[in-house]
Formats: structure tokens, sequence, C-alpha cells
């Protein structure tokens, strides 16, 4: 998922795949997350929760770097998907984004596993 | 952009200052804090601070972009990093009151055109990505002191990371 901007200078990568795992639509999420990237992730959670798919799991393993507006798109995105009736899911076995997740107790706000359950 | 002045076989030698500014957009943030973390490295910072360095400028620098979109203001986000004793990160924005004043935000983004003033739910997690930074940066960073607005200018995030022989800088 790369591309250029208007003035054709190239994008930072964000790299989102999608992949079912149980009952979950997970989004593997590569690359660095930041207030220039993180609107594609917050599309990718509306485009799902838009197909009807309301439990969402959010891997954040191979992530590279997050920043504060990533966790903001976290909490959107548990708060939206809350609100129809379904749940998300953060995916975490990366020590340096845990790090992160503890120190602002978003651990204990969001659903942290260290992998999306199979069942 | 000034390179560091360390004189590797006397302590330092003179306080080097890097400093720059950028247009207060996303696309330019990621910038800033590689080039944190470059000038970090390059100064001594040790490597095991190295991604504070970065996450910790890196959400200085979003705050005070959003700061500035929040108030359809333009003007430039000025970093500065200096090599002394320490090594010290200064992020300033133009932004006079504080965000979480700024009820009113149904207005935001008059004169930026900026569509995302639409956007509601990007509205409502920039808004609590800035509370967030300042979150992150408090439990990031030992050395921390945010300062102002004042009646002429915005707020300054300064932080602050140990080099290697600060403490025995009179080592001769």
């Amino acid at each position: 998922m790369r591309g250029t901007s208007g003035d054709g200078a190239a994008e930072p990568e964000l790299g989102l795949s999608l992949s079912e795992v149980g009952e979950y639509a997970v989004i593997s999420v590569s690359g660095e997350i930041d207030m220039y990237t993180a609107p594609q992730l917050r599309e990718a959670v509306r485009q799902l929760s838009s197909e009807g798919r309301m439990r969402v799991a959010i891997d954040l393993t191979p992530t590279e770097f997050c920043d504060s507006t990533g966790l903001g798109v976290l909490i959107g995105a548990r708060r939206r998907l809350s609100d129809s009736g379904g749940s998300l899911l953060v995916v975490c076995a990366n020590p340096r984004i845990r790090k992160l997740l503890d120190l602002t107790g978003l651990d204990k706000v969001l659903d942290v596993r260290e992998a999306v359950p199979s069942e | 952009m000034n390179g560091s002045k360390h004189d590797r076989a006397g302590g330092r030698t003179e306080a080097v200052t890097v400093r720059f500014a950028f247009t207060p957009a996303a696309a330019y943030v990621r910038a800033a804090r590689l080039v944190a973390a470059d000038v970090a490295a390059h100064a001594g910072v040790a490597t095991g601070l190295l991604d504070e360095v970065r996450q910790a400028v890196g959400e200085a620098c979003t705050r005070a972009v959003l700061r500035h979109r929040d108030r359809g203001l333009e003007d430039l986000v000025r970093v500065e990093f200096s090599i002394g004793d320490r090594f010290i990160a200064k992020i300033t924005d133009n932004a006079q009151d504080l965000r979480a004043r700024s009820s009113g935000r149904i207005g935001a983004g008059v004169g930026g055109g900026d569509a995302r003033a639409n956007d509601h739910d990007a509205i409502e997690e920039d808004t609590l990505s800035e509370e967030i930074t300042l979150i992150v940066l408090g439990g990031l960073v030992e050395d921390l002191v945010v300062t102002g607005p004042d009646g002429n200018g915005g707020t300054t995030v300064s932080m602050s990371w140990p080099l290697p022989g600060s403490g025995s800088a009179t080592d001769h």
C-alpha cells in the first residue's frame, strides 16, 4: 500500500493485510502508524464494519512504530464497533508497542491479546 | 543545519544546535522524528534511548501539528535540538490557547478549508490524540517540561536525555 502524494513524494508505507481467524476479521499492520498513515487504518476498520464485520482484530505485532494517533484510532474503532454490537481485539506481541499501551493505561481499556483466539 | 561538535578525545568543546521548522502537516512528522533519532545518535545518546527520543519527538510534533490544525494556523512548527551536557529537544507551536479549552470545535478548520472538519470520527480521534500525546510524553520522558501558551506564542515541549560523559565533562 504505497503511493505518491500530490507533490510526487513517496508516501510512508503502511501495510494492511486482511485475513480471517475464527470469528474475527484480522487487520495485520506493518510499517509505521502515525498521524499521516493512521487514516488508512481507520478507513480499513470502517470498511469492515460497513460490510457487517463487527468482530475485528487489529494485529500490531508486525508494526514497526505506533504513536498516539494510532492509539486514537484503536480507541475510536473500539467505540464504533462496540456501539454497533461488535468488538475490537488488539493483538500485540510487540514489546515496544505493548509498552506504549501499558504506559497510557490502554492495556486495561482495550482487549489486548498475544494472539487472535481461533475459536 | 549544524552538525555536532563533539570532541571525542577531550569531551564536548561547545554546545551545538540543530534547528529546523516545518509546515504543520502530518506528512512531515515522520521526517522530524527520524531527524531527532539521527541527531541524538550522532550526539551519543545511548542506543537504548533512541526509540524513546524518536517516539517522544514524534509525539510532541504530532501535538504541535494538531494544535495548529485545530486553529487553522499555517505557521511553521519549530524544532530545536541542543547538544551540550545533555541532548535537549524543544518543539514549539504557535497555538496560543490550549486545545482542550477549544469547545467550539464545529468551527475548527475555518480558514484552512479542511474537509476533515466535517469528519467527526477523525476530529474526535485527533482530540483524543492530543491528550494521549501528553500522557505518552509524561510516561516516556523523565525530563519533560511543557510551557505556555504565553501572550506572544504557543507552547513549547522541552525534553532532555543524558549523554555519555556528561557526568565526567570535567575529566581533564
